[in-house]
């Protein structure tokens, strides 16, 4: 695709065609969507079904500077007729959604969402991930309205519009022993590397990931619910996670965002006195494994780990461990969870939970809440079975 | 000093690599050739804190460009920078140009600053770059200067600073890279298939 501004044959150099979510959002993909002129034809129209990623460099090229991502426009179809999901699969793979969608923002008005898909190789489920990540942004017919009742995003596909233009950026994740010759690579600098971590913790992040948590493990208790369970009394503890998995990821965020600040000289290194509960009870197992994998995360995150890092998951492991451990009914049950190691933080130093949960549910009544408060008193109806 | 000097439509920024900052920019602006555009400014570090930057040097993103002289002693009105132990060549095709050192900005006198998020990515053209050639297009031209310039060929540097705060929303750090937090759904995602111990 040849270039021209105002005559110019190309781009100046050192100038780059790098969108903000902004710009995308609410100048090409508004224009686009409204069939305006857009002054510059630098984003394609691309039928994500017949491109496969590796294509998309030479096909969405602008101009002749090298470039570490691609920007499209897609006209999203249904994958069923009468379905709101979309088809997102190629002649060799196909795009799988990850995450939560995020809520596009400028100047604290939503403009629209963000959704990340990878790119897997073969054919659903035993796809191959590949390093191809795709951002779509479609702009939000909700904007107008107030913002807090989405706040939390979508949660289901079938909650948004799946239908209409999307435009899209397509780049390839870098490893984390990244090359150091990019100005927006982050951890080129030793300190950079932890400050993202500090940050993306505090942007509700870990809420995300706990929400995200929640779902895998309730699919899990689920599926061990759909075993016999009542016929097996060793089974008897697995019922506990349910109440673990809920009031962990509930009041988490919350307290969370009550820590001193990292870093800070007054946290004192509580990553030695985490005990975890034994290894052969089934809540400890599947705390644990949780945390693993976020340790994994982390240490595969982060060539530069820190002290500071380390502190910051350590906090996690002690928030986590604390909750095991407190959070009155449900955990006193559980023998293991008596341990004396836990004395850090007491019962009585916990805020009262249906208070939390009164102030949350008042805020906004958003989605969020709502889903936690469903699985809340669901586990409470669990936690009373139990205990009778 | 903004981008607005250049007339592109929206989604364009300046946005430099490393090898343009050195090859296109100071090589030119020690070779004394025209530069176009001409959008980078000089600036006298020893006067400029780096939050004094902002509408002095060439903003592009939350990142600030900027010439300067080459000097032993970094030192500011209010504090100094240090260089970290990381160097790092900056190649054109296999030809070494340049090398880039990066420094953090430290409040105070030294050697008892306080570290800051200030970051300072600092580029050299490397001796002998002016007088080479082949090393990028402009190369024959430099050639009839060797004589004049090639002392100078380390007289300048040029700067790219930043405050190193992931969390501010730029458009350098808008969805281009995979935050955390997709690193960890990503993983997530692998867990899913591996199924959780029961």
């Amino acid at each position: 695709m040849s270039i021209s501004v105002n005559g110019q044959s190309c781009v100046p150099p050192g100038f780059r065609f790098h969108p903000t979510e902004e710009e995308l959002l609410n100048y090409y993909l508004r224009k686009k969507v409204a069939s305006e002129k857009i002054d510059l034809d630098v984003i394609r129209d691309v039928d994500l079904n017949k491109l496969e990623p590796w294509d998309i460099q030479e096909k969405c090229r602008i101009g002749s500077t090298p470039q570490n991502d691609w920007y499209f426009f897609s006209h999203k179809d249904k994958k069923y007729p009468t379905g709101t999901r979309t088809n997102r699969a190629t002649a060799a793979g196909f795009w799988k959604a990850t995450g939560r969608d995020k809520v596009i923002y400028t100047s604290f008005k939503r403009i629209g969402m963000r959704k990340t898909l990878v790119f897997y190789k073969g054919r659903a489920p035993h796809g191959q991930k590949s390093d191809w990540i795709m951002h779509e942004y479609r702009l939000d017919d909700h904007s107008d309205s107030n913002p807090q009742s989405h706040a939390s995003g979508s949660i289901g596909e079938a909650t948004t519009q799946e239908d209409g233009w999307v435009v899209c950026r397509v780049f390839k994740k870098k490893n984390h022993h990244k090359a150091m010759d990019s100005p927006n690579n982050c951890s080129s600098i030793t300190s950079d590397a932890k400050t993202q971590m500090i940050h993306s913790g505090s942007d509700d992040a870990l809420d995300q990931i706990l929400q995200y948590m929640g779902r895998s493990c309730k699919q899990e208790s689920e599926a061990i619910s759909n075993h016999n369970m009542s016929s097996n009394p060793s089974n008897l503890g697995i019922r506990y996670l349910r109440p673990i998995e809920t009031t962990l990821g509930a009041s988490l965020h919350e307290r969370f965002m009550k820590l001193p600040a990292l870093e800070s000289p007054t946290i004192p290194s509580l990553h030695n006195d985490y005990h975890p509960p034994p290894s052969d009870h089934p809540c400890g197992n599947q705390m644990g494994y949780a945390l693993e994998s976020i340790h994994a995360v982390v240490n595969m995150d982060s060539a530069y780990h820190n002290e500071a890092g380390i502190n910051d998951w350590a906090a996690l492991d002690r928030l986590v461990a604390s909750h095991l451990n407190g959070q009155s009914e449900a955990s006193k049950q559980l023998a293991c969870f008596d341990d004396p190691s836990f004395n850090y933080c007491s019962t009585a130093k916990l805020p009262n939970n249906s208070q939390d949960y009164n102030h949350g549910g008042g805020s906004g009544g958003g989605g969020d809440e709502d889903l936690w408060s469903f699985t809340r008193s669901a586990s409470s109806d669990h936690i009373s079975h139990v205990s009778l | 000093m903004g981008e607005g000097t250049t007339n592109l439509p929206p989604g364009f920024h300046f946005f430099p690599s490393d090898q343009e900052l050195v090859v296109h920019f100071l090589h030119r602006k020690a070779a004394r050739l025209p530069c176009q555009p001409d959008i980078i400014p000089t600036i006298d570090l020893h006067y400029c804190d780096p939050w004094d930057l902002n509408g002095k040097a060439l903003q592009g993103g939350k990142y600030w460009y900027f010439f300067t002289h080459r000097a032993q002693n970094k030192e500011t009105a209010n504090g100094y920078w240090k260089p970290i132990d990381i160097e790092e060549s900056i190649t054109s095709g296999d030809i070494d140009v340049g090398l880039k050192r990066t420094l953090i900005f430290y409040v105070g006198e030294a050697p008892e600053g306080m570290k800051t998020n200030w970051v300072m990515h600092e580029y050299h053209l490397l001796d002998g770059v002016l007088s080479s050639a082949g090393s990028s297009g402009s190369s024959r031209r430099s050639l009839k200067k060797r004589s004049n310039t090639r002392m100078e060929s380390n007289k300048w540097i040029i700067c790219r600073v930043y405050e190193s705060s992931c969390a501010s929303q730029n458009f350098h750090d808008d969805g281009m890279e995979l935050s955390c937090l997709d690193e960890v759904f990503l993983s997530f995602d692998d867990l899913d298939e591996v199924s959780l111990p029961n």
